[in-house]
């Protein structure tokens, strides 16, 4: 298939998927038992208020003209208006969006750059102690719940040794965030954890597979040193399934993020998201997880187009 | 390539001696020695052929000379190439050595080469390995052995990726990484195993020429003694780990001394050539089977193409052809020809595109779900990978009850069992074999499983697809001999897919000979393959080596001597 037409095609299956999460997310958020107004409004509420909140913010209508309504407000990049904060949700996001992804594009990066080079390096010392211990830190990095991994590292690294502050910058713009890179530390750190942990065994599994391949005995059969080897053979091809699970990444990283920002008080979409389920704002919770499965489905997009470059065989449809 | 390049080999003596070569594997259930006591040597100039069945050890040996053993291998005694020591050698005299003093040649070509680099680029590694030059000039000497290999357009090859070039070229590539330095030593490890025979008639003839050219030793382990008889000027004969015997080609293909080289070589088919006296082996079922049987399999003019548009590949073209009762139909062709995708045809599994396809009488594109699986159950099916064909989380046991579960519902476990205790006796298996693991029984016992899963319904039609093409030659000749037995008591029909021509001469009574998804020709075994009408046949004939020195050499005189006058012919 031809790069443009693959791009084309790729561009509409992400379009339909996305169409397919507001759908199905619409539908859960409006079955939840409660409803908006009783959040809104409080406990001491009357029937009456509750029915003209509902009449007012359309919700007594039936759920498919609800979601048609949002569909075309979507259409003109209008998200709607959160309940309880009475800002438009595009700002919102547009004003949260960028720090989030700052962290979450930061915790990758640290979080890849640490473990490709972890996994080849117990692949190569494979049932060697120091693959052991990189086993064992990894299975620890995974099971611990990102919330209590935070707190350790505060307590740890910001109070009984104070070489970070406990607290995320907390300017408004990404400018003001990047001024205190100190304060970018721990957060980072405890979202690259699991990161670490998941990519260094998928990385140990695809080099130990890969060096175990026919080529790897061609090559040093012509002469080549195994460092050589690793590096030139076979670390590009153990790279390529690592990429694809990248993309289907995102998502946790999101997640991730939900919990980093509301322990370290980063004021960005996690944070945002958190405030909003707990009051059910719905045309913020929609917003987020619009954003985030657009987010999800560029991940995977551009995880295949890197495959595409990296493997010449995917672009040739032979693998 | 400069005289300052070639390797240092010592002026006399051996390139290669193996002196009580030992290996162990130390496995979870504890050391298993490989090889023992092997001792052998090869002179520059000269092909020592190290033949022998699988697990004897040979390719064990191959890689104790190149130091290339698994982590788990021990090697004992010593092995020297042009004078060094490589067992125990580090890494940085081994690499030192490898692809400039030794290089090897594998069997497996799709798998050997890196698949993300391009291939002008992996012979240059190998080039820039040993020698101090520039990138720009590794790239052109690169191309400059692509040439040589007889790849052609070398230059826009040299920039492709292996997926890109046919198994025969890949092998080519990786001969060319192996030749790059001039090596004194030339191991090749069943090269031309995973190739077509005429590829691998090319392929010999590349090697022997690159040997010849440079003087250098090739060390030749195969199990192919047609390949031994063509290429060898001597042999040794593993065994169990141990070298039973050594000698020139002649005397160990002509006149073997050793009790298990006469069995090996009584066990290879051996095809028979016009002119020779025509041996009692040819098939004599062909008279036992009545001439014109009701057919039980019919393709009629069957085209089946995959894919649509521009992609779209005819993978079948108009093909005919019958099976009648009681006859072994032979589907031979090279890879790509179409056997395959025929015999998925007449099974029902791929829908022609065009054409008919009538089983037991009944047109298959007129049935329904229900008669077509009454039909299918009339066929049973043996494939090539013993392993991959039987379900490793069944017992042997319920592998072969499957199809009387499926089919024949009514029938009491009790009697399941009576009708599969009875079957393993047919395909000569012990009857508890039933409650073990496919993964505890060895290959041609696996296969005779397939077999016995094939046979339990008692079939009109067997579907076999290369069902010896994995197995050792004597192991292939006891599973062949239980088919034709069988074939014998049941009179079933059977369309037996092979590529081995030797193979198909001694156990077909009539042949189809497929190229490209056409039906090059067909007729008697004893006719059509002996003395073919059509040039594609006669060429596939003539690529097949046969296990007589002698002879083989007079066959590959006549066939490049065919082949160079289709050239002239061709360019006049």
């Amino acid at each position: 298939m031809s790069t443009p037409t693959y791009l084309i095609r790729r561009a509409l299956q992400a379009l339909a998927v996305i169409l397919i999460v507001t759908i199905v997310v619409f539908a859960l958020l409006h079955a939840l038992p409660g409803g908006p107004a009783r959040g809104i409004l409080g406990p001491q509420a009357t029937a009456q208020q509750i029915a003209a909140f509902d009449h007012e913010q359309g919700l007594d209508k039936p759920l498919p003209v609800q979601y048609l309504y949002y569909l075309g407000q979507l259409a003109h990049g209008d998200l709607g208006t959160s309940y309880t904060l009475n800002e438009p949700v595009s700002q919102l996001i547009t004003e949260r969006l960028p720090k989030t992804l700052l962290l979450t594009v930061l915790s990758a990066i640290a979080g890849l750059l640490l473990a490709v080079p972890l996994g080849m390096w117990q692949a190569v010392r494979r049932n060697k102690p120091v693959d052991y211990v990189i086993t064992t830190l990894s299975f620890i990095a995974y099971s611990t719940p990102v919330y209590f991994l935070g707190l350790i590292l505060v307590l740890v690294f910001s109070q009984a040794l104070p070489w970070f502050p406990s607290q995320a910058p907390q300017g408004h713009t990404l400018g003001q965030v990047l001024s205190d890179p100190q304060g970018l530390v721990l957060p980072i750190a405890a979202g690259a954890a699991s990161m670490v942990a998941v990519f260094s065994r998928y990385m140990r599994a695809a080099t130990l597979e890969n060096l175990s391949e026919d080529y790897v005995r061609t090559a040093r059969a012509g002469g080549s040193r195994s460092r050589a080897i690793l590096w030139r053979h076979v670390f590009r091809n153990s790279l390529t399934p690592v990429v694809a699970m990248l993309g289907y990444y995102v998502p946790v990283l999101f997640g991730g993020a939900l919990v980093v920002e509301q322990l370290f008080n980063y004021p960005g979409m996690g944070l945002l998201f958190w405030t909003a389920a707990q009051s059910s704002d719905y045309p913020v919770l929609l917003g987020c997880v619009l954003i985030i499965s657009v987010a999800t489905v560029t991940g995977t997009l551009i995880a295949d187009i890197v495959q595409r470059i990296i493997d010449p065989r995917v672009k040739a449809g032979r693998a | 390539m400069t005289a300052d390049q070639s390797p240092a080999a010592p002026a006399a003596g051996p390139i290669l001696r193996l002196d009580d070569l030992g290996v162990v594997f130390t496995t979870q259930s504890g050391e298993v020695p490989a090889v023992s006591g092997v001792s052998l040597s090869v002179d520059p100039g000269e092909t020592l052929a190290l033949v022998g069945e699988s697990g004897s050890g040979k390719s064990t040996v191959a890689l104790a000379a190149m130091g290339l053993l698994a982590g788990n291998a021990r090697a004992t005694g010593s092995a020297t190439v042009a004078g060094t020591e490589v067992i125990g050698a580090g890494e940085t005299a081994l690499a030192g050595l490898r692809g400039r003093t030794v290089s090897m040649v594998f069997q497996e070509p799709a798998t050997a080469l890196d698949p993300l680099t391009r291939v002008g680029k992996q012979i240059a590694e190998v080039l820039r390995n040993h020698r101090d030059i520039s990138a720009k000039d590794a790239a052109a000497q690169a191309v400059e052995l692509l040439r040589r290999v007889g790849i052609p357009e070398p230059d826009k090859r040299a920039s492709a990726y292996p997926f890109q070039l046919s198994g025969g070229q890949r092998q080519r590539v990786v001969i060319a990484m192996a030749i790059a330095n001039e090596p004194a030593l030339l191991i090749a490890d069943e090269p031309t195993t995973a190739l077509d025979v005429t590829v691998q008639a090319e392929i010999l003839d590349l090697l022997r020429r690159l040997a010849a050219e440079t003087g250098t030793g090739v060390l030749l382990v195969t199990h192919n003694m047609g390949v031994v008889a063509d290429f060898a000027d001597r042999v040794a004969v593993m065994y169990h780990g141990e070298i039973v015997e050594t000698g020139p080609v002649e005397d160990v293909l002509l006149r073997p001394s050793h009790e298990y080289t006469r069995r090996l070589l009584a066990a290879v088919p051996r095809l028979s050539v016009a002119g020779e006296d025509v041996p009692e082996t040819a098939p004599a079922a062909a008279s036992s089977a009545p001439a014109q049987a009701e057919p039980v399999v019919e393709l009629d003019d069957v085209s089946v193409v995959f894919g649509r548009g521009r992609g779209a590949v005819r993978a079948l073209d108009g093909v005919s052809l019958t099976v009648r009762h009681g006859e072994t139909l032979g589907l031979v062709g090279e890879s790509g020809s179409g056997k395959s995708t025929a015999s998925r045809v007449a099974l029902g599994l791929i829908r022609p595109t065009q054409g008919t396809v009538s089983l037991f009488g009944t047109d298959l594109a007129r049935t329904r779900s229900r008669a077509r699986r009454a039909l299918r159950s009339g066929i049973g099916v043996v494939l090539q990978d013993p392993v991959a064909s039987l379900d490793a989380r069944m017992t042997v046991g319920e592998c072969v009850a499957e199809p009387l579960r499926v089919h024949r519902r009514a029938l009491s476990a009790r009697d399941r069992q009576k009708r599969v205790a009875a079957v393993l006796d047919r395909v000569r298996l012990p009857r508890d074999v039933a409650r073990r693991a496919p993964r505890e029984l060895s290959g041609g016992q696996r296969q005779r499983v397939s077999l016995a899963r094939a046979l339990v319904l008692e079939p009109r039609l067997l579907v076999a697809d290369e069902p010896t093409s994995a197995l050792d030659v004597s192991v292939q000749e006891a599973v062949l001999d239980v088919i034709s037995e069988l074939q014998a008591e049941l009179g079933f029909a059977c369309l037996f897919v092979s590529h081995d021509l030797a193979v198909v001469q001694h156990f077909a009574q009539r042949v189809v000979v497929m190229r490209a998804g056409r039906v090059e020709e067909q007729g008697d075994t004893g006719t059509t393959l002996l003395r073919p009408e059509t040039d594609y046949t006669r060429r596939l004939l003539a690529a097949v080596p046969v296990p007589d020195p002698v002879v083989q050499r007079s066959r590959r005189a006549e066939r490049l001597t065919t082949l160079a006058a289709g050239r002239t012919e061709a360019t006049a």
